[in-house]
């Protein structure tokens, strides 16, 4: 595929994965593609089921390897188009593949997600026609799921091309619909819903801060420290009364030193704890070692 | 010290790290995988309640609901649906409703193949509600409004709430504690754990979560995992303290400040371990030198 | 039965187990009259407030960051957090247009966190132009990049190449939709380095895309050192994680929660070590940095303006948890009598 990198224009950069527009060499990937996408879906319906599992082990394994020496290889230097070693060879072949392989990703969560949304409609719709209990909530939800993609749609088309810009100065029907459900209707449900949070916060502190041992006792007093060093009036008042006495007895020196001192550490013990469960968890899903987990 | 400039020793430092973590669990997969009586796991109170809690739920005849985080498909989804498939088998077996919400459509499909292969696996195929695994909605407060709609409406006597949440986490757990569930929860975000802490019967800590599995099925694999795991932890704990040490021994080191030409004690980053992690060519030059 | 239970209920056992409807009610006066009462009041109600070290280093980079240089703004927050987020965006906006530093902005983390950022704009706009400042321009003085939905992706590309990370992105100039590129914000921008700032907005866990893939060089503005062009602007509940990087040298300045806004707002009236400030905020690290504020303009607002109901919220907190502790022990005392 030389020839077609060689006559190609700099922009876009021309690789093994695409071709330029409307041309043989082009259409000639698109056909091998389909053939060995077709030919691989027909012999995973027909793999013997004692076959599967290889199958699945081995695309897993390839698939994570990708990643793996995507990570480790050197990188080319700055500038670099064309190779002029193995390694260099290797980086911009990486390099090149990376969006196909992210692209993979991305059209796969796609289709995933007309499944998702699959779940949604029949699951609602049966409720719907069946009139079953709370019917007009599912009424709403797909009501809101068709007015939302005609608006989405519609506003999507005029702002192709020059016409995002142009939107920003004069919004048209369309703009001005999806605004008004986007903006002006989710936006501030979703506000709505976070703001629940307050109230959930003060009836599980309530709940949940009593001195039943030792333990909880301490919890509670440096929870109290933290929660009042954020009230700057009070911090201001007792860190004056505190100041001709000892710097170290300010409330805001305290409270520093339970963040810089206790809770930065304890959250980054955490989080290596976190980190190196993942990476166990990655490598027995990228071996294949798990078999179904818990399950059985 | 400029040797410490590279670039390459943090990359080596790093490498040696992970290879060694990596060797561990390992090691140890294939060390328990030998062992007759398996390898030793502490108790971990949180998953002791899974059992009570569908038995609770199986008593009042009400679903379990499992929510797995509003991540993506990743290693963490992956454990909590693998917990989730536990949960699952036990409610199953008692012919107990379950509820999974999902807020990714890629964990939702995943979700589906693991719940419908567990009541397969059982022979209870015919218990399999197609509805009872659910994509609800991947905008976070819809998806939290959804759940809460769930919890409310179906009266859910068990829940569990574990994998990647955020700010909707109060949400849920304080919405099931207002209707008596019984909630196990875990969230790999340490700034939500506080919250579950508050408003929920047991709560999994950080790496907890990765023991799960282990901790309930005592597979071979996963248990000695867990141990390579944990050695790997050391692993990290002696990186730091050889941090702790280096830095310490270099406070009563001097220098000659390039500017100035006096005596000084070093800066903090011109210590070893600060250089090693930031590498910089022009360190240690004059101002005037570097500006060039 | 469950009437004659109730009937026999101490104080303490009442004490200890008040209705959730009780305490949602009593919130929701408590936090509606302080607004409204901090509304009316005006400045008559600036509580005072002592910037930390943290907030302090922020202020003092983004007050020397130089003229005309361009800062990056990735605002990744929308309406739902404006109650902390919002202020923290006006109090930047507000010193980056008085210094007549541009910037550009947009997100990696919301599609619609670009037009709450670009409301907040013409707000502070307006702000200016009712009070004769000069009129801060789209395209000339700062842009708008819109949404990039991989995050990672583009923070990457980002640290690689500037020049291509917004490839395609075109904003309003005078003359129409333009190729951002040919806007004064970006035109000399040509590598990461180039920008003034980095500042990242958020109420998620952005700020980690960021440290993961971005990597400046240190700087020096003048005689004021930088050694991380990267700085943070984070919510309340997202603070205790991001600390571990600001403590780790990893962020310039990190300003956290409502609480930060009103120590940006307090640092904009008093400057940092600043005689000609109305009080003064010391910054204990170093004593002979001083920095000005701008006595006399709109620096105390929507910080200052929620500060009295962040401090009503936090007593009505407390007060519930010490009325909880004091009803259970009420309640265990009164049973040890019976027995």
């Amino acid at each position: 595929m030389n020839f077609l990198i060689a006559q190609a224009p700099a922009t876009p950069p021309l690789n093994f994965w695409n071709g330029d527009n409307a041309t043989a060499g082009l259409w000639i990937k698109i056909i091998i593609g389909l053939v060995l996408g077709f030919a691989l879906m027909i012999g995973l319906l027909f793999a013997p089921t004692r076959m599967r599992r290889p199958i699945v082990v081995t695309f897993t394994f390839l698939a994570g390897l990708f990643w793996m020496v995507q990570w480790l290889w050197p990188r080319a230097g700055e500038g670099v188009t064309e190779p002029t070693n193995a390694t260099e060879g290797v980086a911009l072949w990486l390099k090149d593949a990376l969006p196909v392989v992210t692209d993979f990703a991305n059209i796969l969560t796609a289709f995933l997600l007309g499944l998702g949304i699959y779940s949604l409609v029949s699951i609602h719709g049966k409720r719907l026609i069946k009139k079953q209990t709370d019917w007009v909530f599912s009424g709403i939800l797909l009501l809101s799921i068709v007015i939302m993609m005609i608006f989405g749609y519609a506003d999507w088309l005029t702002r192709l091309g020059e016409g995002a810009a142009k939107v920003e100065l004069v919004p048209g029907f369309w703009n001005r619909g999806r605004d008004l459900l986007f903006d002006g209707m989710l936006q501030q449900m979703d506000a709505a819903m976070f703001s629940l949070i307050a109230f959930f916060i003060l009836s599980a502190a309530y709940r949940a801060f009593r001195i039943r041992s030792i333990e909880s006792t301490i919890l509670l007093s440096t929870a109290l420290i933290v929660m009042i060093s954020i009230m700057g009036a009070i911090v201001f008042m007792l860190d004056s009364a505190a100041a001709p006495v000892s710097n170290n007895l300010k409330l805001s020196e305290i409270a520093g030193w339970i963040t810089g001192s206790l809770q930065t550490p304890a959250i980054r013990a955490i989080n290596f704890g976190v980190g190196v469960g993942a990476l166990a968890m990655g490598i027995r899903l990228w071996l294949s070692l798990d078999r179904g987990g818990v399950s059985g | 010290m400029q040797w410490a400039d590279t670039g390459w020793i943090n990359i080596l430092f790093v490498l040696v790290l992970i290879t060694a973590m990596l060797t561990m669990i390992l090691t140890n997969i294939k060390r328990s995988k030998a062992s007759r009586e398996g390898l030793y796991i502490r108790r971990i109170a949180g998953l002791n309640a899974i059992d009570e809690a569908i038995g609770r739920s199986t008593e009042m005849g009400k679903p379990v609901l499992m929510v797995p985080g509003i991540g993506g498909l990743n290693a963490i989804s992956v454990q909590a649906l693998n917990i989730f498939a536990y949960v699952t088998r036990t409610a199953a077996r008692f012919a107990n409703p379950i509820r999974l919400c999902c807020a990714d459509a890629a964990v939702y499909t995943v979700a589906q193949e693991i719940i419908s292969d567990v009541y397969n696996k059982e022979g209870l195929a015919d218990r399999y509600d197609q509805d009872s695994v659910r994509f609800v909605s991947d905008r976070q407060f819809a998806f939290a409004a959804g759940v809460s709609g769930i919890i409310l409406r179906e009266q859910t006597a068990a829940t569990f709430f574990l994998g990647e949440f955020f700010a909707e986490s109060l949400i849920f757990a304080e919405t099931a504690n207002s209707i008596g569930a019984i909630q196990v929860a875990s969230s790999t975000e340490t700034t939500q754990t506080p919250f579950f802490i508050a408003a929920c019967d047991y709560v999994l800590i950080g790496d907890e979560f990765y023991a799960a599995s282990a901790y309930l099925s005592r597979e071979p694999v996963l248990v000695g995992s867990l141990v390579g795991q944990d050695i790997g932890k050391i692993l990290i704990a002696g990186y730091v303290l050889l941090g702790v040490a280096f830095n310490s021994a270099q406070q009563f080191e001097r220098t000659t400040d390039p500017d100035t030409q006096t005596s000084r004690p070093l800066k903090s980053d011109e210590r070893l371990m600060y250089m090693i992690f930031n590498p910089d060519p022009n360190r240690g030059k004059p101002k005037e030198e570097e500006e060039k | 039965m469950a009437d004659l239970a109730q009937e026999e209920r101490t104080f303490g056992e009442k004490l200890q187990s008040l209705p959730r409807q009780v305490l949602y009610l009593i919130l929701i006066v408590v936090i509606s009259a302080s607004v409204i009462a901090s509304k009316f009041a005006g400045p008559a109600l600036v509580l005072p407030n002592k910037p930390g070290n943290n907030a302090i280093e922020f202020y003092a980079t983004v007050m020397n960051v130089p003229e005309g240089s361009t800062v990056a703004i990735q605002s990744d927050w929308t309406n739902s957090t404006r109650g902390e987020s919002a202020g923290q965006l006006e109090s930047l906006l507000r010193i980056l247009m008085r210094r007549n530093v541009k910037f550009m902005v947009y997100s990696l983390a919301d599609p619609q966190a670009p037009q709450v950022a670009r409301d907040t704009i013409a707000r502070i706009t307006l702000e200016r132009k009712l009070k004769g400042e000069r009129e801060y321009k789209r395209w000339d003085d700062w842009i708008s990049l819109g949404f990039f939905p991989n995050g990672e992706g583009t923070a990457k590309s980002i640290q690689s190449d500037i020049r291509k990370a917004f490839k395609g992105k075109r904003d309003v100039s005078p003359e129409g939709p333009r190729d951002v590129y040919q806007s004064p914000v970006l035109k000399n921008i040509q590598t990461l380095d180039d920008l003034g700032l980095y500042i990242n907005i958020t109420a998620s866990k952005t700020i980690d895309v960021l440290i993961e893939r971005l990597k400046f060089k240190p700087a020096r503005f003048g005689d004021f050192e930088v050694k991380n062009k990267l700085g943070s602007m984070c919510t309340g509940v997202m603070g205790p994680e991001t600390v571990n990087y600001y403590s780790a040298g990893l962020l310039f300045g990190l300003v956290v929660g409502l609480n930060g806004v009103v120590e940006m707002e307090t640092l904009m009236e008093n400057g940092v070590n600043w005689p000609e400030g109305k009080k003064t905020v010391e910054y204990a690290k170093d004593k002979q940095l001083v920095v000005p504020g701008w006595t006399g303009k709109q620096n105390y607002a929507r910080g200052t303006s929620y500060y009295f109901a962040l401090h009503t919220g936090m007593a009505l907190l407390i007060l519930a948890v010490l009325a909880g502790n004091i009803g259970m022990w009420l309640a265990r005392s009164g049973k040890g009598k019976n027995a």
